[in-house]
């Protein structure tokens, strides 16, 4: 009997230390308190892109370990839940619908630009930090583009545990808070999207149809005088 | 023929437990209050602990807020503590690290929003005890090496490392929208772990005596 398990110990020994090279992390469907703001008067159509189904991010850190995030369904929850707070009525379209089949004043696509996150071996830290930016295409009922908005959202955790999983995904979940918070506070400010509800901004430019749809849209407007991010902290200033 | 008296049988565990007392309880402690205006509660305030932004390079650990709002909540005078998810959940989004106020001046702003005074009122929420500071490892030393094998394993050798705990609460005071004051608790401690095959850990509990420390005094300052 010692001897079998003498015999397995480093067989075990192996698994455990190949096991110990990778991480997966696999983040729960967000859930967003209801804000204390007032709702913004207008009908929102959000087009939920494909990528928000099952978004996974994958990542080597300094050739010793293998992260795997998998955030699901997490943006396209996190999205339907926030702009469903913030405006008076909101359409969930998907990414294949044709946009002239709903009624709504501004659609919304959202959209992610990056995800970083960095580990305590990179930090020197304790701590686990998940960056993320997002970005907010806003179109007029015709197919004109009225916004394009970056948001960059920042989460962070102290290491708990052997692993840190729990606190990678503490830190994911932080970092869309942290977004929720700022779109909240700043999206009247940065797109004007409530202007939209008095009707469409010019005549349409491109085959609305087409509209979000495709990333490559000419937009209405120069794109430069529109893309723009927001950052601010220690309370925010929404005067 | 000579004889030789032997030990009493209890000895080892009395020099065992000696340096346990010795070497495992070696916190230095120092614990301050600065007032600003005067404390006190009435029936049916609160408190909430918070820990100041991370947007702002504060590093405060989940566990130290958590074991702040045990001790000030625990025993026969403990206080009212609304639990910190609750109140940031209850007045979303105006306490998120990005967003919550950094300085008492910003407090009279924050209150006249929509529905904001109205959720502290029926929180009972009296006062918001800022922390800052952590828990960190200063220095170490040593060498302790372990080894595995068929026929079994062992370490050998000796090692030490020292943490300081430095943290400091701010306490806010939302009946007149001003600071009461601080308290600061420094506390360090060194843990050793001599190995002879067998580890024998010696573990100075530094982040748990700043939190009693700290947790006292902090009651003591608000309750006056």
């Amino acid at each position: 009997m010692i001897a079998k398990i003498r015999a397995t110990l480093p067989v075990c020994l192996l698994v455990l230390s190949l096991a110990g090279c990778s991480a997966n992390v696999t983040m729960e469907e967000p859930t967003i308190p209801p804000p204390r703001v007032a709702k913004i008067p207008v009908q929102v159509a959000l087009r939920i892109p494909k990528e928000f189904e099952n978004f996974i991010h994958e990542e080597n850190v300094l050739g010793r370990e293998a992260w795997t995030i998998n955030l699901g369904r997490a943006n396209a929850t996190f999205f339907t839940q926030l702009f469903g707070y913030m405006f008076d009525g909101l359409t969930v379209i998907g990414p294949d619908d044709d946009a002239r089949n709903f009624a709504f004043d501004a659609l919304i696509e959202p959209s992610i630009d990056g995800f970083e996150f960095s580990v305590p071996n990179q930090s020197k830290t304790e701590a686990f930090a998940v960056w993320v930016r997002y970005r907010l295409r806003i179109f007029d009922r015709e197919g004109n583009n009225a916004a394009n908005w970056t948001v960059s959202a920042y989460g962070k955790s102290r290491k708990q545990g052997l692993r840190g999983s729990d606190s990678l995904r503490r830190a994911a979940v932080l970092a869309m808070r942290d977004a929720a918070a700022l779109i909240i506070l700043q999206m009247e400010k940065a797109t004007g999207v409530s202007k939209l509800a008095g009707g469409a901004l010019a005549e349409p430019s491109i085959e609305p149809a087409k509209m979000a749809a495709e990333p490559d849209v000419k937009p209405a407007r120069d794109e430069a005088e529109l893309d723009f991010g927001v950052f601010a902290i220690g309370g925010i200033d929404d005067e | 023929m000579n004889e030789t008296t032997p030990l009493p049988p209890t000895w080892p565990v009395a020099v065992s437990g000696l340096l346990l007392i010795c070497l495992g309880g070696c916190v230095t402690s120092r614990v301050e209050d600065a007032r600003e205006n005067v404390t006190g509660l009435n029936e049916g305030d609160a408190v909430v602990i918070m820990a100041k932004s991370y947007h702002q390079g504060n590093e405060t650990e989940s566990k130290y807020v958590t074991c702040i709002e045990d001790a000030l909540g625990r025993g026969s005078a403990g206080l009212r503590v609304i639990p910190r998810q609750q109140f940031v959940d209850s007045l979303f989004p105006w306490f998120e690290p990005r967003t919550a106020p950094a300085e008492t001046k910003g407090l009279s702003k924050l209150m006249s929003r929509p529905g904001v005074a109205q959720i502290v009122e029926d929180l009972g929420v009296r006062y918001i005890v800022w922390l800052d500071g952590d828990t960190e490892t200063v220095a170490q030393g040593g060498s302790l090496s372990c080894a595995a094998g068929p026929t079994g394993g062992g370490c050998f050798g000796f090692a030490w490392w020292q943490k300081d705990a430095d943290y400091e609460a701010s306490v806010w005071d939302l009946e007149g929208y001003e600071s009461a004051g601080t308290v600061t608790a420094d506390f360090s401690g060194t843990s050793f772990l001599p190995a002879l095959v067998v580890p024998i850990p010696l573990i100075a509990r530094t982040q748990a005596a700043a939190c009693k420390g700290l947790a006292q005094q902090l009651k003591a300052f608000i309750i006056q």
